[in-house]
């Protein structure tokens, strides 16, 4: 019986046209995304998948990436096979031929289940083929191919898509057959849908990997998890290996499968028509009754009024609008999906906004940010899902045909239908602003904003989500059928609001829904980007109105829903109706207009280019003017600005004067001038006669010849006035420098010298693109002449400097230097800063409305350096932890690298618009959202502490010690404050708390380097590499002073900045460094140097079988260390001998504070020469753990396995 | 039941033809006469009853022709149709977990009875008329066959429906349901127009006044039945033969029906005079009008396109 079952259902599917419609799409998904991978959208979108630089398009990693991502969304195809496969017998009361033969019930179910499971399977497959067929197409970039490898499908294949499959397919078929309800299997895709994208975003936390890679039944987690570290090479070539954590996360799953597949079989009862027998027999009594009275009755009825007028539709549309609402609200699978969303929006607050895991305070945008991320999931599919439910509510339930011959014209439906969705979302609405609130009470944060909140979710999110629900409610009408519907609604979705913008399509005009974003602040409010936002929503939703209009003529009322019926009537529609006509009239006009003058800003206005358009301009740029690049330019060595600013128009002009100095030991006749292209320049002149021979208005560039030369060693001034207002706004919305409250403008806004190369397209393959010679990523660091240049390029080395800057009477406004003078100028608040020593081309203008906090610290020489704190009055949670981090990081600095340049220290509190804090001469403008909201608990990373310590540090290194601009000049800046910071960290929070700081390093540094476009360097000759500089310069640095001594390090250090500091160029480089450090080093630790320093360097160091034997309250611990050591050069990674210290440790545990904390039993560095060796250590307490480099010192592939739990032994 | 102006209206119509997108001629220049009171329309399955009662009830829409009740034209102001309509469809279903009272209430709103003392009297009163008054508060889904079809009946009735669409209104019901049907239709049928389609020849010669037999989308015959049947006298003619001679009896005379009797074979034969001795002259009924008129009709397009 199953053999005839199973061939039937092969058999209807394959007659069924519906079949080829979803294997169709989904072949062509998969081809799509191949194009989009393959080149066909240009290198950088194909990088961005495949990792750039040396990835091929084709690599086993991106093949199988690729294959999981799409495969999820193939859960909608799964569940159109498996789910209608026996619901179609109920649906159709076939199920009574079927179960009245001599079927049996394994037969059947198990005939269907596979008959379908085929198809389930097949859609898979025809993914993988689309994919293939994309690399093989005209269009894939060849050069980027790697030759065709069919294990590099059939791994994803065999390994994650059909086990997923089987796991969704079967929960889908179970579903469906026990409860014989369709409505469950859509909602049920899109839950798993959820969840699984949830599950796969908590996994990116560091702890619960393995746990999340077994209980994701995508096998993305598991994915992610194990290729995290691959680099390029290995993404190339290796596929995923069959581990315990791929194969056993499968396992559980399909165990998972066959566990709801046997309960499937237990429950499923044949004899459903028999249910309702009691029924009947009721009925049959009432037949008899209705006999008997036949002929007694004469018909007669009361007489009632009828109304149709539009006074009554009304009244019908808040009925109907109610009755669809209540219906939403009484359905439980709204609150099942609403009460999941709240879960895991509360869950997700644990886990995010947090900086090196430390979390946030929960201020209102960043719950609400919560909200774009993660429960506008939930709220789409609550939309997408309801309008379906919503539209076909008449046909689900075959009332169709007594519906549509009610006296009631179809707006009223279509109507209340939407208003019911509005006001289903009003629901939404309320609950996530009641669970922000819970959540920030429930933190005790009480500076509830319930203003931000109603604007936020009421008024410019839900705008965005009616225009939303209107097009889902246009495409269900339109396509006629609630399950392409659905699918047509998520495709739709996706396309728009990610496909587009991924493949070129950046003009908003053509982006169905989209606005630019509203980002609130706390100093700024939602700004001006409040303006743009509400013009883009009045233009899609005209569009929406006028769709919604149409929807009313596409609307099936009756029984004829073929194309030219429909499209008959919806002729008659327009024709026939005058309201129709001045609607969509109206609708049009407005979002033509509205089009018209978002054109008008964002192309006329405001000049309109796609990334790709700069692209070329930096090309055309490049190939125009690099020829200027050795031109022979005086530098400037003064600075004066009078900047006055006008946040309430978002405006401000200026005037300044430069001191240029010829520094060449010849004559200088031209100067070339680079400015920010938005500002108009006024008028620039000399102290001298000068020609312009060279404007280039739109790039931004002016050449200048003097009459006379410049004689070496001579100066000149110039004069130059500028302004910068914004008209309009632009297609991205506009900059967020200037703003109303919190501007943030730096050097950049005024005029420098010189050819800009870092203005260059940097990329290879967009080099290639535009032909462009291959270009260093940076100069070598033997490079002579890129040597006399430092980090902000050759147009300064160094400056005097002195601004006057004027702002709004109730904003501060501060620049470097000290306040000399403040006054009051036509209603204008002014402020005069000088700066009393000289220092880098390199400033800041910050205003905004501050609170000021006042402290100072007493440096050893006896000299007061003042410390400000500006900041957002409310913001005062880590002001103590970031004026102690200054006092702590000068106290530092000052003994271990040499005394501090200026006599003043101010943080400068900025919007979050960016997100980082940045050092200036003695000013530090720091985002509010990096360590303002910070909150940090007990066991947390102090990161506003930190930060804070790593900025102050810069006044040394960048401030006092400035690299040339070669290989490793960021090692100077920035690892070097790196570990400044670490040091005063460590001083401050002891050893044993460095260690979860470190392994975050490590971990960013070993997925920092997956990504490697080019060629990953040695940390000393690190190219703009942040992976390098930062994270595994952390990790080197604080391992070089476990090695050498911290005293014996410093000492070197200090020596070399008393060299180097202030120096005029050519400037020091990391091999200068290098000199003092290696001359400190001794001989036996000089492999360390190059293992750190010098070379890439990797361990896989790995603890296991540990044991501890109680000898009269001592404790005997052995255990195994196994180490390897490789060395990467030119990309490839090969294994050396290893004969290093290494920290050999062991561990107990006490009670701190209630809380159970790691103790150090015994650590002390042994040397290790065999990759695998057993150890034995004595220990005074009982042991919990031991291993190898436990506190991550060295550069480890796999950091989590260093140490291993301790057992007592057997004892034999 | 509000009276209706003794000058109801009558429905014209005229060269109505439809035509669906595979091929099929539902309809083909249909030209009827609908008076008030209870008119019939016979065919077999697949006939195109069904889609002139679509059409009518303005579900559908035509290809040509017309079809007006009064002055109203019905095929171009559907809204105004939809006003005085009450529609019972061949097989319809309902929201689930409402009952029936909940349901009928809110039809009778969409209905415009906006009045509440007024919607709930004539909510009341078709329940009782229906005889659902007693599980009023059950779920409409869980009804019977013959319960849902009586409650059709009272959503077609709610308001002042001046035209009434019945489409296979007793299939499916027992003869006690049928019985009780027929009631309450013939009784609203005095003062509106009642249509009633059905392939079953009794409904209609038990309760039309006035009848048309309908056919591969065109009308065969209208009239009254009582004078259709008076015209089959003398026509009808009767006689029982073993079962092996039936086919040779349908080769040989116009074999309307045939049914088995008692181990042999009624046959019945269409014809002006005697067939054979063996025949006897039988009393015409509608059925032996109906299976004739299409008969007649199938050989006329058998020769046609031979």
């Amino acid at each position: 019986m199953f053999r005839e079952i199973f061939l039937f259902e092969i058999g209807y599917r394959l007659r069924r046209p519906a079949t080829y419609i979803y294997l169709g799409l989904y072949l062509l998904v998969g081809f799509l995304w191949g194009m989009l991978i393959s080149g066909a959208a240009g290198p950088e979108a194909a990088g961005s998948f495949s990792g750039g630089g040396k990835g091929v398009y084709n690599s086993a990693y991106t093949i199988h990436f690729s294959l999981l991502a799409l495969g999820q969304y193939a859960i909608f195809a799964v569940a159109a096979f498996m789910g209608v496969a026996v619901n179609r017998d109920f649906e159709y009361q076939a199920h009574e031929l079927f179960f009245t033969r001599p079927v049996t019930k394994a037969g059947y179910l198990g005939g269907r289940y596979l008959g379908s499971l085929i198809f389930a399977l097949a859609v898979m497959v025809v993914i993988a083929v689309g994919l293939q067929l994309a690399y093989m197409s005209p269009w894939a970039t060849a050069e980027k191919l790697g030759p065709f490898n069919l294990s590099f499908y059939l791994v994803p294949l065999l390994l994650h898509l059909v086990p997923f499959t089987v796991i969704t397919g079967t929960v889908f078929f179970a579903t469906v057959s026990l409860t014989r309800n369709n409505l469950f299997i859509y909602l049920n895709a899109i839950l798993l849908l959820v969840l699984f994208t949830t599950a796969s975003g908590l996994s990116s936390q560091l702890d619960n990997k393995t746990l999340a890679s077994l209980l994701d039944p995508t096998g993305g987690t598991a994915f992610q998890t194990l290729t995290e570290n691959w680099t390029s090479a290995e993404r190339n070539t290796q596929t995923l290996p069959l581990t315990a954590m791929t194969v056993g996360n499968q396992l559980i799953w399909l165990g998972v499968a066959l566990l709801v597949a046997l309960f499937t079989y237990l429950r499923f009862q044949m004899n459903y028509a028999t249910e309702s027998r009691p029924l009947l027999s009721r009925t049959a009594q009432t037949i008899k009754l209705i006999g008997d009275t036949v002929t007694l009755q004469r018909v007669s009825l009361p007489s009632v009024s009828q109304q149709f007028g539009l006074r009554e539709h009304f009244r019908l549309l808040g009925l109907l609008t109610g009755r669809a609402l209540r219906e939403i609200l009484r359905s439980p699978i709204f609150w099942v999906i609403t009460g999941i969303g709240v879960l895991f929006m509360i869950m997700i607050y644990f886990v995010s906004g947090l900086v090196y895991e430390t979390p946030t305070r929960p201020v209102t945008y960043q719950i609400l940010g919560l909200l774009s991320s993660n429960f506008t999931l939930f709220i789409l599919a609550i939309m997408v899902f309801y309008t379906g439910e919503q539209i076909w509510k008449e046909r689900t339930h075959d009332v169709s045909q007594l519906y549509d011959t009610l006296p009631m014209p179809v707006w009223i439906t279509l109507t209340a239908r939407f208003v019911a969705m509005i006001g289903v979302l009003c629901v939404l609405m309320t609950i996530l602003m009641v669970t922000g609130m819970i959540i920030q009470v429930g933190n005790g944060f009480f500076q509830l904003d319930p203003g931000q909140y109603i604007t936020e979710l009421f008024g410019l999110r839900m705008l965005g989500f009616i225009e939303t629900l209107g097009l889902f409610f246009f495409i269900q009408i339109l396509s006629n059928n609630k399950y392409l519907g659905f699918f047509l609604s998520v495709l739709v979705y996706l396309a728009f609001w990610t496909l587009l913008p991924a493949v070129g399509i950046e003009d908003r005009l053509w982006r169905l829904g989209s606005a630019p974003q509203t980002l609130y602040s706390d100093m700024n409010g939602f700004g001006h980007f409040i303006g743009p936002y509400l013009t883009y929503r009045a233009y899609w939703g005209a569009l929406t109105v006028a769709l919604l209009i149409l929807a009313g003529g596409l609307w099936v009322r009756g029984t004829e829903d073929d194309l030219r019926s429909r499209w008959a009537r919806l002729r008659v529609y327009i024709r026939g109706s005058r309201a129709v006509q001045a609607g969509l009239g109206v609708s049009l006009a407005i979002f033509l207009g509205m089009g018209g003058y978002i054109f008008y800003n964002t192309h006329v206005l405001n000049p309109f280019y796609t990334s790709r358009d700069y692209q070329r301009m930096q090309a055309e740029f490049e190939k125009t003017y690099k020829r200027y690049e050795h031109t022979p330019q005086p530098r400037i060595t003064s600075v004066r600005l009078r900047v006055d600013l006008r946040p309430e128009v978002r405006a401000f002009s200026a005037s300044g004067t430069y001191v240029l100095r010829n520094k060449h030991p010849f004559a200088v006749d031209t100067v070339i001038i680079n400015y920010n292209s938005d500002l108009t320049l006024h008028q620039l002149q000399f102290s001298r006669p000068a020609d312009r021979v060279l404007a280039d208005t739109v790039n931004g560039l002016l050449i200048y010849r003097l009459a006379q030369p410049l004689a070496a060693g001579d100066s000149l001034e110039m004069q130059f006035e500028e302004s910068l207002t914004y008209q309009g706004f632009s297609n991205s919305g506009g900059g967020s420098s200037l703003v109303y409250n919190g501007t943030f403008l730096n050097y950049t806004y005024f005029p420098t010298l010189g050819y800009n190369s870092d203005a260059e397209l940097l990329d290879p393959d967009l080099r290639k693109k535009y032909n462009l010679p291959a270009k260093p990523r940076m100069s070598l660091i033997d490079d002579t002449l890129a040597v006399k240049s430092n980090l902000l390029g050759a147009a300064a080395d160094w400056i005097r400097f002195e601004a006057a800057v004027g702002t709004a009477p109730d904003q501060i406004a501060v620049a470097p230097g000290y306040l000399t003078r403040e006054w009051t100028d036509g209603g204008r608040r002014w402020f005069h800063y000088q700066m009393d020593v000289p220092m880098i081309h390199f400033y800041s203008i910050v205003s905004a409305r501050y609170a000021v906090k006042q402290d100072t610290w007493q440096a050893p020489d006896g000299r007061t350096i003042n410390l400000e704190i500006y900041h957002h009055p409310s913001h005062t949670w880590n002001l103590d932890r970031m004026m102690d981090g200054m006092k702590q990081s000068l106290a530092y600095y000052t003994e271990a690298f040499g005394p501090y340049q200026h006599r003043q220290v101010r943080i400068l509190e900025f919007p979050r618009y960016a997100g980082f804090a940045q050092s200036f001469a003695n000013t530090i403008p720091y985002s509010e959202s990096v360590g303002f909201i910070a909150n940090v608990g007990k066991n947390d990373v102090d990161y506003p502490f930190y930060i804070t310590c790593h900025e102050v540090a810069h006044q040394w290194w960048a401030h006092q010690v400035v690299g040339g601009k070669v290989q490793g000049f960021q090692f100077l800046s920035e690892t070097m404050s790196q570990y400044a910071a670490l040091m005063v960290m460590e001083k401050n929070f002891g050893k044993e708390n460095m260690d979860k700081f470190l392994e975050l390093e490590m971990q960013n540094y070993l997925q920092g380097r997956t990504g490697e476009r080019i060629a990953e360097t040695p940390v000393l000759l690190s190219e703009n590499q942040p992976y390098i500089h930062y994270n595994k310069g952390s990790v080197v640095m604080y391992a070089l002073q476990d090695y050498l001594g911290e005293d014996t390090l410093n000492a070197a250090l200090k020596r070399y900045v008393s060299k180097v500091k202030f120096q005029e160029p050519p400037y020091t480089t990391t091999r200068e460094w290098m000199q003092y450090v290696s001359a400190v080093t001794p001989d036996s630790l000089r492999g360390v140097l190059t293992d750190l320093l010098e070379t890439i360097t990797l361990y896989e160091n790995t603890a296991d079988s540990a044991t501890y034997v109680e000898q009269d309250g001592r404790y005997k611990v052995s255990f195994t260390v196994k180490s390897r050591k490789l060395r990467m050069i030119h990309d490839d990674e090969s294994e050396v001998p290893i004969n290093d210290y290494i920290d050999i440790g062991v561990f107990g545990q006490e009670k701190q504070d209630g809380k159970w904390v790691d103790k150090v039993l015994y650590l002390q560095k042994h040397k290790i020469t065999t990759p695998e060796q057993r150890i034995e250590v004595w220990v005074d307490a009982k042991p919990e753990k031991a291993g190898i480099d436990p506190w991550h010192k060295l550069v480890d592939r796999k950091p989590a396995d260093n140490t291993a739990i301790t057992r007592p032994a057997k004892i034999p | 039941m509000q009276p209706v102006s003794p000058t109801a209206p009558a429905l014209v119509i005229s060269g109505l033809s439809k035509k669906y997108p595979n091929g099929t001629q539902a309809l083909h220049q249909i030209n009827l006469e609908i008076p008030r009171g209870m008119f019939g329309l016979l065919g077999p399955n697949g006939a195109g009853k069904s889609t002139l009662m679509r059409t009518l009830a303005t579900l559908q829409d035509a290809d040509t022709g017309s079809a007006r009740l009064g002055d109203l034209d019905m095929l171009r102001d559907k809204r105004a149709v939809r006003q005085v309509l009450g529609y019972l469809p061949q097989s319809f279903g309902v929201y689930p977990y409402i009952s029936a009272i909940d349901m009928l209430d809110h039809f009778a709103r969409l209905k415009g009875i906006h009045h509440t003392g007024e919607r709930k009297a004539m909510v009341e009163a078709l329940l009782r008329q229906t005889n659902l008054w007693e599980v009023r508060n059950r779920q409409v889904g869980k009804y019977s066959g013959g319960m849902k079809q009586r409650f059709g009946i009272a959503q077609a009735l709610l308001g002042n429906p001046q035209l009434i669409i019945v489409d296979e209104p007793t299939a499916g019901l027992d003869p006690a349901e049928r019985n009780r049907f027929h009631n309450l239709l013939s009784e609203i049928g005095e003062n509106i127009i009642v249509i009633l389609s059905t392939h079953i020849v009794e409904d209609v010669s038990d309760l039309c006044e006035q009848m048309a037999i309908i056919h591969r989308g065109e009308v065969l015959v209208t009239g009254i039945p009582q004078e259709l049947i008076a015209g089959a006298a003398g026509w009808v003619w009767e006689t029982v033969v073993p079962k092996d001679q039936l086919q040779a009896h349908q080769q040989q005379y116009n074999v309307i029906s045939s049914r088995h009797f008692g181990g042999n074979i009624v046959v019945r034969v269409w014809a002006d005079t005697q067939p054979d001795t063996h025949f006897s002259p039988a009393s015409g009924r509608l059925e032996d009008i109906y299976f004739a008129r299409i008969k007649e009709r199938e050989t006329a397009q058998a020769a046609a396109t031979a």
